[in-house]
This record gives C-alpha cells, sequence and structure tokens, in this order.
C-alpha cells in the first residue's frame, strides 16, 4: 500500500518484533490465563474461598482508587502551574518531574521508609510536637500511606498526560468567560474542565491500572504484610509447593482488573487524540 | 495552585535527599538527620562481592537491551508508522498497552510457568532476563518512535527523497535515520533507565548469578541504613543519569535543527 | 516532455473520495493550474502523477509512455511540497545536489551544480546554509532548485504559495512562473487560490467532487464557464434562476432580462449568469424595461479602483461593480453581459 516501503520490506521489519512479542509475552501470559482454567474452573472456587483473596482484592480496589484520584489532585494542580512557566523553565521543570518515571520502585520504598517509617524523618519531627511516632510510623505501611508512596511515581504520569491538554486549551476562553462574568474557578469549572476531562480520565486510568499491578515498592516497604492482590499473588508464586492453579486464577483477575481500566481509559483517550 | 505545586516539588526531592544524606551518614537511628560524615558505605558496596556482580550483571543486561531495542523495535516502529492500517495498526496500539495491562508480576508468573519446562528450560539464564526486559521495553521504544516519526512528518521528506530518485535503502541511509538519530538515542536512554530499574520481573526470573542490581538492593534494606542508602543512591544516580541525558538530547535535538553547525 | 491523465479514477480505500474520469494533458513548457476547494480531488491528481498513490483505472503517461507500475524515484519528475520538505539535517546544497547524490555524481561537481542552481532561484550565498535558518519564501526558492536541478520531465507543485505571507504570495507566483519559464518544463500546479490559478496558469482545470467540470484558459473559465459552479468558483458573479420566456428573453426571480437564447427552448430552466463588472450604472428610467432594474444599497464596499455594492431589488440583489462614486440606484444589464448557464 505505502510507496513508502513495499509491503514485504514492511512485513519483514516487522518479523522480529512479533516474534519477540509473540514467545515472550503472549505465549507467557496465555500461559497463565489457560492455567487458571486447567482444572475445570476449581481453583476458582479455591481462590473464592479464601479469605487472603478477598482482602487482598480489596485493599487493591481501595490503593487503585485512591492513589490516583490524589495523584490526579496533585497532578493537575502541577500542570496548571507548569502550563504558565515560561517554556524554557517548563521543558526543565518537566524533566525534574519525569525523573521518577524510570526510578526503580525499590528507590521510592526505602526513600519513604527515611522520610515517614518508623523513625523516619518527618516522623521524628511530628513527635517533636507530641505525635506518637509508633502511630504515625505506621501510616507509611497501611494501604493509604502505599498509595502516597505510589503518587510518588503516579503524579509524573498524570502531570505527561494532563499538561499537553492544559497547554492546547486556549486560555483566552477563559478570559471571556470572565468577560461574560464568570468568576475565577467558576470559568475553570464551566469552560476549562469539560475540555480536559477526557485526558483526566485517561490519567486516571492509566495510573489506576498501575497501581493497581505493581508490587516492587510494597514488597519493599512492607514484605508481603499489606493485604493487595499483587503481594498475594507475589507470595503464592514465590512459595514452594504452591497452589499453582489457583496462583493463575489470582492473576486472572488481576490482569482483568487492569485491562478493563485501560481499555476504558483507551476509549476515552482516543477521543482526547481524534478531536 | 502553585502553593500544591511547589509543596510537590519538596515531595519529589525530600527522598532523595535523606538517601543522599544518610548515604554519607556515619550512623542514622532514631535521630532526625545522621550523624558524621563518612564515604565508607560506598566503599563497602563497592567491595561487596555480590553487589559487583549483581551491578556488571545489570550493565550487561541494560547494553543488550538497549542493542536489541534498537535492531527490533526501529523496524517495528517503522512498519507500523508506514504501513500499518486500520486493524493492524489497532493490534499495534494494543501491543503498546500490554505493559500496563498485564503487571510485570503475571508476565513473571508466566516466564516461570513457561521457561522451567523441559521444552525451553531457560529460567535463571541472563539470555531469558534479557528477552524479559527486551519485552518490557519495547512497547515504550515503538511508542516514542512512532510518535515522533510521525512528529517529524517522516513520510513527507521521504516522499520528498523518492522524488528526486532516491530507492528506499537511500531515503532510509540518508533521510530517515539521520532524522530520526536523537530520537533513537533519546529512547534507548530511557530505556537503559528503565532497564536498570527494572525489578518486578527480574526479582522472580533471574537465577542466582544473573540476579541485577535492585534484586540484590533489596537484601540491603534489611542492613544497615547508611549501606542501604549508599546502595540505593548507586542506582538513582544510574537511573537519573540515564534519564537526564535522554530528555536533554531530546531537547538538543529540537533545537539543533533550527541552528547552523 | 507532456504529461497525461488518460481516463484516471482513484478512490480512497474504505471511502468515496477521489477522482473519477479524469483526462487532461500538459505540453512542453506548458503551465496547467489545478483548483478547486479541499477535497474536490486536486491533491489527488498530483498524487497520481507524483505515484504516492496508483490509479484504479485509467493510464498516466509521461511522454506518452505509460508509468502506473512506476515507483516514484523512477519517475523523474520534480516536486516542490506544501511545506517544502526540505531536509532539515543537509545544507542547501546538499539538499539541491542530493538527486545528484542518488544519481552516483561526485561530490565536488554535485556541489557546483547545486550552488549554480541555487544561484537561479536567488539563494546561491546561502549554500551552507541549513534549512532552519530561512524564511518561508527563502525556503520556497530552494524547494524549487532542488526539485529542477535533475533536469525532471515534469514540475509537480502542491500549493506552493498557501504557506506564504500575502504579499509574498504574489512575488513568488512571479518567480515561479519565471523559474518554470526558463526551465521550458510542462508543470501542474495544484492550488485552492483561484486568483493564482488565473495569474500564472497557461490554462486551469477546476475540479469539483473529484471531477474534472472545466479547463481551458483563464479567460476561458471567466468570461464562458460551463455552469454556475465554476462561474461561483472563478470570481464574483450573479446568478439568478429562471427560465426562457421566449426567443431573446428570460424571466428570473428579480425580473424579465433580453439576451441571446439561442440552443434553449421556451420553457427551459436556466441560471442567468453576470459578472458584476458587466453590470452598468444608469440615470433612472421611468419606463420598466427588461434589463433595467432599481433599487437601493444594500452593501458598499470600497476596494480602491472599484466600488463593489450590492443593490436590493424587488425578488433579489444585483452585485455590481463600478468607478463610480456617486449614488446608485439604478442599473443595466446589457444582453450581452448575460450568459445562460444550465440548471446542474
Amino acid at each position: 500500500m505505502s510507496v513508502r516501503a513495499s509491503t514485504p520490506i514492511l512485513a519483514a521489519f516487522s518479523v522480529p518484533g512479533v516474534i519477540v512479542l509473540a514467545l515472550f509475552f503472549i505465549v507467557p501470559v496465555c500461559s497463565v490465563l489457560v492455567g487458571a482454567l486447567s482444572d475445570g474452573g476449581s481453583a476458582f472456587s479455591r481462590l473464592i474461598a479464601d479469605p487472603v483473596f478477598w482482602n487482598g482484592l480489596k485493599g487493591t480496589i481501595v490503593l487503585g482508587t485512591v492513589a490516583p484520584l490524589f495523584s490526579l489532585f496533585i497532578g493537575f494542580s502541577v500542570a496548571l502551574t507548569l502550563a504558565r512557566l515560561a517554556p524554557g523553565l517548563r521543558t526543565a521543570a518537566l524533566i525534574a518531574i519525569s525523573l521518577p518515571l524510570t526510578f526503580s520502585g525499590l528507590i521510592v520504598a526505602y526513600g519513604f521508609i527515611l522520610l515517614l517509617g518508623r523513625s523516619g524523618f518527618v516522623t521524628l519531627l511530628l513527635a517533636t510536637i507530641g505525635l506518637d511516632p509508633a502511630v504515625t510510623g505506621a501510616f507509611i505501611f497501611s494501604p493509604l500511606g502505599l498509595g502516597l508512596a505510589y503518587s510518588y511515581y503516579l503524579v509524573p504520569r498524570v502531570v505527561l498526560i494532563v499538561l499537553p491538554a492544559i497547554t492546547n486549551f486556549d486560555r483566552n476562553q477563559l478570559v471571556a468567560a470572565r468577560s461574560l462574568g464568570a468568576g475565577g474557578l467558576r470559568a475553570l469549572i464551566d469552560v476549562m474542565l469539560p475540555q480536559i476531562m477526557p485526558s483526566l480520565v485517561a490519567a486516571f486510568c492509566l495510573t489506576s491500572a498501575v497501581a493497581v499491578g505493581a508490587y516492587g515498592t510494597a514488597l519493599a516497604l512492607v514484605g508481603t504484610q499489606v493485604n493487595i492482590l499483587p503481594l498475594v499473588l507475589y507470595s503464592k508464586i514465590s512459595e514452594t509447593g504452591t497452589d499453582l492453579p489457583a496462583a493463575s486464577a489470582a492473576s486472572l483477575v488481576l490482569v482483568a482488573i487492569c485491562a478493563a481500566v485501560v481499555a476504558i481509559g483507551e476509549a476515552v483517550g482516543s477521543r482526547r487524540t481524534r478531536r | 495552585m502553585q502553593v500544591i505545586a511547589i509543596a510537590y516539588l519538596v515531595f519529589l526531592a525530600a527522598p532523595v535527599l535523606l538517601l543522599l544524606l544518610g548515604s554519607f551518614g556515619e550512623t542514622w537511628s532514631n535521630t532526625l538527620l545522621p550523624a558524621g560524615f563518612t564515604g565508607r558505605w560506598y566503599e563497602e558496596v563497592a567491595s561487596d562481592p555480590s553487589f559487583r556482580r549483581a551491578f556488571f550483571t545489570s550493565l550487561q543486561i541494560v547494553g543488550v537491551t538497549c542493542v536489541l531495542n534498537m535492531l527490533i523495535g526501529f523496524p517495528l516502529a517503522y512498519a507500523i508508522q508506514a504501513g500499518a492500517r486500520g486493524g493492524v495498526r489497532f493490534a499495534a496500539r494494543l501491543v503498546t498497552l500490554m505493559p500496563v495491562a498485564v503487571p510485570e508480576l503475571v508476565l513473571a508468573f508466566g516466564f516461570i510457568l513457561v521457561f522451567s519446562s523441559d521444552a525451553l528450560p531457560w529460567l535463571g539464564s541472563f539470555w531469558l532476563l534479557a528477552a524479559g526486559h527486551l519485552v518490557l521495553t519495547l512497547p515504550y521504544t515503538v511508542t516514542a518512535l512512532v510518535a515522533d516519526m510521525e512528529q517529524l512528518r517522516l513520510d513527507e521528506y521521504e516522499h520528498a527523497a523518492a522524488t528526486l530518485g532516491a530507492s528506499f535503502a537511500a531515503r532510509l541511509s540518508d533521510v530517515t535515520l539521520p532524522l530520526l538519530r536523537t530520537s533513537l538515542i533519546s529512547s534507548m536512554l530511557t530505556v537503559a533507565a528503565l532497564s536498570i530499574g527494572e525489578f518486578q520481573l527480574s526479582n522472580l526470573v533471574a537465577g542466582f548469578l544473573s540476579r541485577t542490581y535492585p534484586v540484590v538492593l533489596l537484601q540491603a534494606f534489611y542492613g544497615a541504613t547508611g549501606f542501604a542508602c549508599a546502595a540505593t543512591v548507586v542506582l538513582l544516580i544510574l537511573a537519573a543519569l540515564a534519564s537526564i541525558t535522554s530528555s536533554t538530547t531530546a531537547q538538543i535535538g529540537a533545537f539543533e535543527q533550527k541552528k547552523p553547525q | 516532455m507532456t504529461l497525461r491523465y488518460d481516463a484516471v479514477s482513484y478512490t480512497y480505500p474504505g471511502t468515496s473520495i477521489g477522482v473519477f474520469d479524469v483526462s487532461l494533458e500538459i505540453g512542453r513548457g506548458e503551465l496547467l493550474a489545478i483548483i478547486g476547494a479541499s477535497g474536490s480531488g486536486k491533491s489527488t491528481l498530483l498524487k497520481l502523477l507524483a505515484g504516492f498513490v496508483k490509479p484504479a483505472n485509467g493510464r498516466i503517461l509521461i511522454d506518452g509512455k505509460d508509468v502506473g507500475e512506476l515507483l516514484p524515484e523512477k519517475r523523474k519528475l520534480g516536486v516542490v511540497f506544501q511545506n517544502y520538505a526540505l531536509f532539515p539535517h543537509m545544507r542547501l546544497w546538499e539538499n539541491v545536489g542530493y538527486a545528484l547524490k542518488v544519481r552516483g555524481i561526485g561530490k565536488a561537481e554535485r556541489r557546483a551544480l547545486a550552488v549554480e542552481m541555487l544561484a537561479r532561484v536567488g539563494m546561491g550565498a546561502r549554500a551552507d546554509d541549513l534549512p532552519g535558518m530561512l524564511s518561508g519564501g527563502q525556503q520556497q526558492r530552494v524547494a524549487l532548485a532542488r526539485a529542477l536541478v535533475f533536469e525532471p520531465r515534469g514540475l509537480l507543485l502542491d500549493e506552493p504559495l498557501s504557506a506564504l505571507d500575502a504579499g509574498l504570495r504574489v512575488e513568488m507566483r512571479d518567480e515561479i512562473l519565471r523559474v518554470q519559464r526558463s526551465a521550458g518544463i510542462a508543470t501542474l500546479l495544484v492550488t485552492h487560490d483561484q486568483e493564482e490559478a488565473l495569474s500564472i496558469g497557461d490554462k486551469v482545470a477546476v475540479m469539483h467532487e473529484g471531477r474534472l467540470v472545466q479547463i481551458g484558459t483563464p479567460r476561458d473559465l471567466y468570461e464562458t464557464p460551463v455552469n454556475a459552479y465554476v462561474a461561483a468558483f472563478v470570481g464574483q458573479s450573479n446568478l439568478w434562476p429562471g427560465k426562457v420566456t421566449g426567443t431573446g428573453r428570460i424571466d428570473t426571480e428579480i425580473g424579465a432580462l433580453a439576451c441571446d437564447t439561442k440552443g434553449k427552448s421556451n420553457g427551459e430552466a436556466v441560471i442567468a449568469f453576470v459578472r458584476p463588472e458587466r453590470v452598468q450604472p444608469t440615470s433612472p428610467s421611468a419606463v420598466a424595461e427588461p434589463g433595467h432594474f432599481s433599487g437601493t444599497i444594500e452593501a458598499d464596499r470600497y476596494l480602491g479602483p472599484i466600488r463593489r455594492i450590492d443593490l436590493a431589488v424587488p425578488g433579489g440583489r444585483i452585485r455590481l461593480e463600478t468607478h463610480l462614486r456617486g449614488p446608485v440606484t439604478s442599473v443595466e444589464i446589457p444582453p450581452d453581459a448575460i450568459r445562460l448557464l444550465p440548471v446542474s
């Protein structure tokens, strides 16, 4: 079809990538999913009977909602501020903000232990005004604390998705709305928010999927003590003599949640790009 | 809004600063900040045999991942951008979404199931780990390159070169690759940053002798604070270097095309 | 050195847009301008000739040879792209010399030929600059040099002036014509700007919804458009639907008109077409004669040498252009100013 390269050349170009993705992605993932169904669904009934699974699912749903919402709020505010900066300064700030994206979850975990752990900087600082370190220091090891640690690398994702929508937004519309008598906040809500909503939804879905699927930071922070689905699955996988079909079934649930959230984000996000 | 942004920057910097402080502190337990100044934690990390081995394994994995990304990712991205329409394009889009839709943990589990079989007994090998890093970073490379190709309006330049008589091979070497040079460098550096910090797959897939730096690092968290900080800072600096070089390369590339040499 | 479309059709996959059964020819040294609204198929014609898309039906011939299966790189056609597509990583002489490079010409000779070509478009002193340093007009000149340096069999210009400021556009229009004339090359110019097309085209083709509606000299198009679409697209016009009521008489929405009705039968529906400059202000006449109208000025635009006036008359509006400075209330439409167009 394309005059840029003949079809055989393009096909040859894509072969190595397709083979790699098939062998090292499609096959492993499918074998997990097939494993979940291998014993006629009894793996699912064992999983459903397991209270650890339900606790994990609950924790994951809380984490997968709270962490993205918090990140969305912070990320949106940061993006609004960045959009007002001069382009050079904005680029520099963006480079700094996107650094955590490539940081290992372990760096974040240990950084937060130093910051908010039982003898962390902030914990001890708060102890000087009389807050019990045993209580404040336990926060980071709770699902909500985990959410805060996750936001360290979720916020940059929000900023990167939302910032283009905000900078593309014609600010004169806000001026126009205010000249028609709308207050500053009202103009923001009535005029700007509806136009950048698809980006916000897309950002929420992406960060939610990341928060649901990740386990590195959580493992480094609390071992397998916090009840979230990935850690339940991790302990199933890493223990010997474990119930592999049940682990596959738990994987299937995890993939289903992530894929559904990503699909919603993609459906809304494609409207964003097509406009 | 600005207050939140400034608070966020503090939030961003605080863990990094504490890690740096901790890595140079003589002792740090139950105090606000560490006491004393020393470089001995870095010496200890550098002389620890398992950290040394993991460090060099990581560098090898990063190198192999980057090279394979270039060799496999660029042709794939080109084929998608130049040729894919309709259904193929949609499938390509799905592929780039896979790493988010399928958590690394599940992929690692799949690796354990498939590659511990008698037919494919590759679990624990260096090359399987490299393949794992490759599939995790390949979608990133393809997405970034396709976006850059669109943004550069590569098709227009290639059409122009074609009307001037350039064959496909000539267009590729004279127009496509030179125009994409900074994109390629920048995305390879990001791949390096991602690969060096990768923990979630490596932790389950690496063999004892092919453990990467982050996998070994986790053990350090249960030891002395200073050692853990120093070991973490090493990883942080490597990732930050790769990431910052990547962003600045992209910026310089965008700038260079507008100015004389 | 001729370029020819022979009953060419092409439809974009999955749509009903494209070009349908187009035949036209561009002779040696001739400049054919193709105009049309966006989506009319004019750019598709250029892509077909350049080889970026292949015709579904019909033949495309260069110097009498069918080039349908030939890849773009084998067609030897110089193309100037809308955004110029100068290679940003190559110096100007390397850009211009690229066609020579892929033909295996050595560096020294290549550079000499490229610099000479650059000089012909007034850019000889900038041979070692990069394209990013140039203004739009300068990039245009370099793009033209690059498209001509390898002595192509035809020159294809895709909206070459659309990215330029209005003032520069007129200057570059003359420049393109000068270079094209000196190269004596068959040229296809695609544009949406009818003024541009009329001013530099030896012939002008009007495309509408994928079909070639009319091809002719600029004068043909302006004075004898084949239908109301062409009349409205090219220049200003009055178009009044009406009906033939007898030999030399028609009845329209603004009233009766006297004109030549040769070839039309009594009662046939027609569209009366009059260019605004052919409408003449007169002094008010008491008698209601065909072709004489009185009304009030609805809009009066001062355009320097002329005024363009919309005169509201019972039943409709008459647009006229006049040098007169005073009030205008009555006009005359002379019979020879009226052409009858078919109702589409």
